[in-house]
């Protein structure tokens, strides 16, 4: 009898372990014919980095490049329809595989032309366009890429619902046509002079169909489109069926992708995307040579510069971060709400935030401050912080009874550097260096102030120093965020506007949800860490989708979705110069940003939500097998893996032999 | 007469918690504010998507639609057990349009595999040990054992795996820091793949095994203590049985009933899988599937894993009811 126990009880552990082994229940057909089954085992290590190198297989490490996910664990691994809903795209297909029209570079400041040939071309009146496309480029299959596929992708989006961009064309779209294989021509229905920046990548836009590979599905919505066919130099090699990595492989006719024919053959053979679930385990894996390029928190790229040799960070020196990234953080008022819907109440709570000892709690003092609702970043101070400076200077709040308060402090920046230096952090001098680390200045601290406006508007204080509504009931404020409060960059602002607040009388405190979104969406906030205003492409002059945000033909009531800002703020003379901008062609350089200075000046004044510090990013790229990085010292494109850009820069990537 | 008296109404209050359980979790995500058509645009929005504004109320609409968040939640409900009846769990929200049984079947063999595992091992060993432990309770050994326990039980689960990886898989690099495969392999039937399985799951199963282990260990340790002191173990001893007849025949299988329930729950609580150990090892399975469900509002993924959670806890539990007479004479259901 005991017997028949012990191997009953056999039996169960070796079925459980095989169930194990078995691993991926429904068999998942293969991404390509290299990928439909398991490897064989690793060669014995070639040397230097210790027994787990068997952990890539038969891919050679010197001539692999890995990174981590930024979005996490791919959650529908063996579906590659970017065209509905959310597919994980930086996993490979938008920053490898997959070719836009053109794409955003915030490094540089330009638009790269991938599949089109040149700008657009619009008509006089903005209801039709033109646009040049580029020859000599295949798909992975090699099929020739040309108008056609142009074409058939619009006419297949605006006949299925179930498409993300299906509502956009409709309402855009009058006809599609090709002029020849390498034109497209479009019409409108009404006019539109940013219709092309529905193809314009800035981490996801319209995407091209391979026409003769769509044209055979019965159902475009539900079909997987496994295996990706996309023009960029990278195709599809295998991916894990739980969604932990996913492995491409270098084109044969890489020349024939826009990447090779720009910048040249990508270096790395194949790239691998990894997912670690905690940054403990991504950061021994760096530290183990394992994985290439994080995304880290602060403190997580502290411990990869200090136990790492082989490590480097954006900046060789401190502040060490990504400090280009084209978000502009801050906090976001909800306007459809008392008393945050009075414009002095706002202001009043900027002038309580001491700026230097803000940027402390929030992000170490490594952020660069922007006193406009865009980042201090690309051609954005060229073109718009700097030229806004005097008028800065000479901006005046009213605080009643005849009494005046010009706001802006041009030497805010410098506080931060004190700031810096006081935590024994080497700030550069040199005043240029200093403005690109810290910013242009940006508002006083100036409590005195901030305590006029409210009593001018009927608020009052205890004799304990706290803050009463002008109903006389306490005032408290919670700021709606997330749940990442260690290292999100709005959780940082909250925590830190949630401390000046506290210490200006106000019973303030952080609402962390795991429903900020839907809350922020339905307006069920007062404040909150939403971005104070839609970014920018982070590139070029135009802050169309910036200021389109604040139309009030997108402000619904408290409790309904919001098509436009959270904020819910909406003013006529910021629709007129939306109105202005959309008759404005876009690509005059020049007319373009007289209109968005326009309406940052509306934004400053009427401040909806208060612009802090542009997003900071924290990377850490192990040098052992690849270098020629593009840090801040030789930023020849941006910086990050998981945007669509990552392409361009893999022909610069060098490899250092390491095996 | 045990048809029904006892097993026709355990068999009703088995369905009747299957369908009452199954009704809460169906409501219970609605309540919350998070709202999963929101959650997809505000997760596109922030995944650098620029969604038209003048096209948002139609996107809302069309995502109702696909997710088939229409109609009041009495019609959905109604859908709901109609789509249920036909084994239809319908699809992700956040992973559309992924069906959830996809989903579920390709996380549950990691998970089934790793508990299923770790569980019956931890309480064999733990259960085993801990009854020689408690018999034995003045032997040197057995002070030494619940001195080794009372350190190791109570250290933060988060900890002590973190603290398995730092030493083997970064100091000695003995294991893998992450994954539940080598990088480029499929699942398959060769042994390659199954010793890289069993190759990535050594320090996820030692750090289960050894603090379950503890638990049972100790457990066990006390309830056996209890035994030795009934009458008929001095009886037995006066007789003159042998020690270890006395240990496995009349104390340890005397002490095992609480244990058996314990090991019915265990096992029905490894379908909600483990999510910690998912997240320190980086391990597939079915842990961060039912916590990215729940945060991210997925409604459909959030009622498929627990459906399978609630039929397994009820089955189990019942199995173990119904196994009572076998492991213990003296119960009798009629």
């Amino acid at each position: 009898m005991r017997r028949t126990r012990m191997l009953l009880m056999g039996l169960l552990l070796a079925a459980s372990l095989i169930s194990a082994a078995c691993g991926g229940g429904p068999a998942t057909p293969a991404a390509t014919p290299a990928g439909s089954a398991a490897t064989p085992a690793a060669p014995a290590p070639a040397g230097g980095t210790g027994a787990t190198l068997s952990e890539f297989g038969d891919l050679p490490r010197h001539e692999t490049l890995i990174v981590d996910i930024l979005t996490g664990r791919v959650g529908s691994p063996d579906d590659f329809n970017n065209w509905v809903g959310w597919k994980w795209r930086d996993r490979g297909m938008q920053n490898l595989a997959n070719e836009p029209l053109w794409s955003v570079d915030f490094a540089t400041g330009k638009i790269i032309p991938g599949l089109a040939d040149g700008d657009p071309v619009y008509n006089a009146d903005f209801t039709a366009l033109t646009i040049p496309l580029r020859k000599g480029v295949t798909w992975h299959d090699g099929a020739p890429f040309t108008a056609a596929d142009v074409v058939f992708t619009v006419e297949t989006l605006m006949k299925h619902e179930g498409f993300g961009d299906n509502s956009f064309f409709v309402e855009n779209v009058k006809s599609v046509s090709a002029v020849d294989d390498y034109t497209v021509a479009f019409e409108l229905k009404a006019p539109n002079s940013r219709f092309h920046t529905r193809f314009l990548d800035r981490w996801g836009c319209t995407w091209i169909m391979p026409k003769h590979i769509w044209e055979k599905v019965e159902d475009p919505v539900t079909f997987k489109f496994n295996p990706f066919i996309g023009t960029g130099p990278y195709k599809l090699h295998s991916f894990d069926p739980s969604g932990f990595w996913t492995i491409w492989e270098k084109r044969a006719d890489w020349d024939k992708s826009p990447t090779g024919i720009m910048y040249g053959e990508p270096k790395p053979k194949y790239i691998i995307f990894r997912y670690f679930a905690n940054e403990g385990a991504k950061i021994l894996a760096q530290l183990t040579h394992q994985v290439d390029v994080v995304n880290v928190s602060s403190d997580g790229l502290k411990a990869v510069l200090t136990q790492c040799d082989s490590c480097r960070a954006y900046q060789l020196n401190w502040p060490y971060v990504v400090n280009n990234d084209p978000a502009q953080t801050g906090i976001t008022f909800n306007t459809a709400r008392a008393p945050y819907d009075n414009r002095d109440v706002r202001w009043a709570l900027l002038l309580a935030i001491d700026i230097a000892e803000y940027m402390g709690i929030a992000v170490d003092g490594t952020g660069a401050l922007s006193p406009v609702h865009i980042p201090s970043l690309s051609n954005y101070p060229k073109d718009f912080i700097q030229p806004m400076l005097p008028w800065l200077k000479e901006f005046t709040l009213d605080l009643g009874n005849g009494e005046t308060f010009k706001p802006f402090d041009p030497n805010a920046s410098q506080r931060i550097a004190e700031y810096a230096r006081s935590r024994g952090y080497a700030v550069p001098d040199d005043p240029a260096e200093q403005a690109k680390l810290f910013g242009y200045g940006w508002y006083k601290y100036a409590p005195d102030v901030a305590e006029k406006l409210l009593l001018k508007n009927g608020f009052s204080k205890t004799s304990d120093g706290k803050w009463l509504l002008p109903d006389g009931t306490p005032w408290k404020i919670r700021c709606l965020t997330g749940t990442q409060l260690a290292t999100g960059m709005g959780e940082r602002n909250c925590v830190a506007a949630v401390q000046q607040w506290k210490k200006f009388g106000i019973d303030a405190e952080v609402y962390s949800s795991e429903a900020a979104a839907s809350l922020n969406a339905t307006g069920d906030f007062d404040v909150s860490s939403n971005w104070p205003a839609q970014e920018p492409w982070g590139a070029g002059p135009d802050l169309y989708r910036v200021l389109d945000y604040y139309n009030s033909a997108y402000v619904k009531p408290v409790g309904e979705n919001t098509s436009g800002h959270p904020s819910r703020w909406s003013h006529p003379e910021m629709d007129a110069v939306v109105e202005k901008l959309r008759k404005t062609d876009p690509t005059n350089y020049q007319a373009v940003v007289d209109v968005g200075i326009e309406g940052l000046k509306i934004a400053v004044r009427e401040m909806p939500g208060i612009p802090t510090f542009g997003y900071v990013g924290f990377i850490a790229w192990d040098q052992t097998y690849w270098t020629n990085w593009p840090g801040a010292e030789n930023p020849y494109t941006q910086p990050y893996t998981h945007w669509g850009p990552f392409k361009y820069m893999t022909p610069f990537l060098q490899p250092t032999g390491t095996r | 007469m045990f048809l029904k008296q006892y097993l026709i109404p355990r068999l009703i209050q088995y369905v009747l918690v299957i369908l009452l359980g199954i009704t809460a979790v169906f409501f219970i995500p609605r309540l919350l504010p998070n709202d999963p058509v929101l959650r997809t645009i505000a997760e596109m929005r922030a995944r650098g998507s620029y969604l038209e504004p003048g096209a948002m109320d139609k996107i809302i609409s069309d995502l109702q639609q696909m997710y088939g968040l229409e109609g009041s939640w009495f019609d959905q409900y109604l859908a709901f057990w109609g789509r249920l009846f036909r084994g239809d769990l319908g699809v992700s929200f956040f992973q559309f349009p992924t069906p959830v049984l996809d989903l579920i079947m390709t996380a549950l063999p990691w998970t089934v595999g790793l508990l299923l595992t770790t569980t019956l091992l931890s309480w064999a060993i733990g259960n085993l040990i801990g009854g020689f432990a408690g018999y034995y309770a003045d032997r040197s050994w057995s002070r030494t054992l619940d001195a080794i326990a009372m350190v190791v039980r109570p250290l933060p689960y988060y900890i002590f795996a973190f603290a398995l990886l730092l030493l083997f898989a970064y100091l000695l690099r003995w294991f893998p820091v992450s994954g539940g495969a080598r990088l480029g392999m499929r699942p398959s039937w060769t042994w390659p793949f199954i010793q890289s399985v069993l190759w990535h799951s050594v320090l996820p199963a030692l750090s289960i095994f050894i603090l379950s282990a503890a638990v049972w260990f100790q457990t066990m340790k006390l309830v056996v203590q209890n035994v030795n002191a009934e009458s008929f173990v001095a009886y037995a001893k006066l007789s003159g049985v042998q020690e270890n007849r006395i240990v496995s025949r009349y104390v340890i299988r005397n002490a095992l009933l609480p244990q058996i329930t314990g090991l019915g729950l265990s096992l029905g609580l490894i379908f909600s899988g483990a999510l910690i150990t998912e997240i320190v090892y980086s391990y597939p399975g079915l842990g961060t599937l039912l916590y990215n469900a729940i945060v991210n509002g997925d409604y459909n993924l959030i009622m498929g894993i627990t459906i399978f959670s609630i039929i397994a806890i009820t089955t189990s539990v019942l199995i173990v009811d119904l196994m009572y007479p076998f492991f213990d004479p003296r119960i009798r259901y009629m």
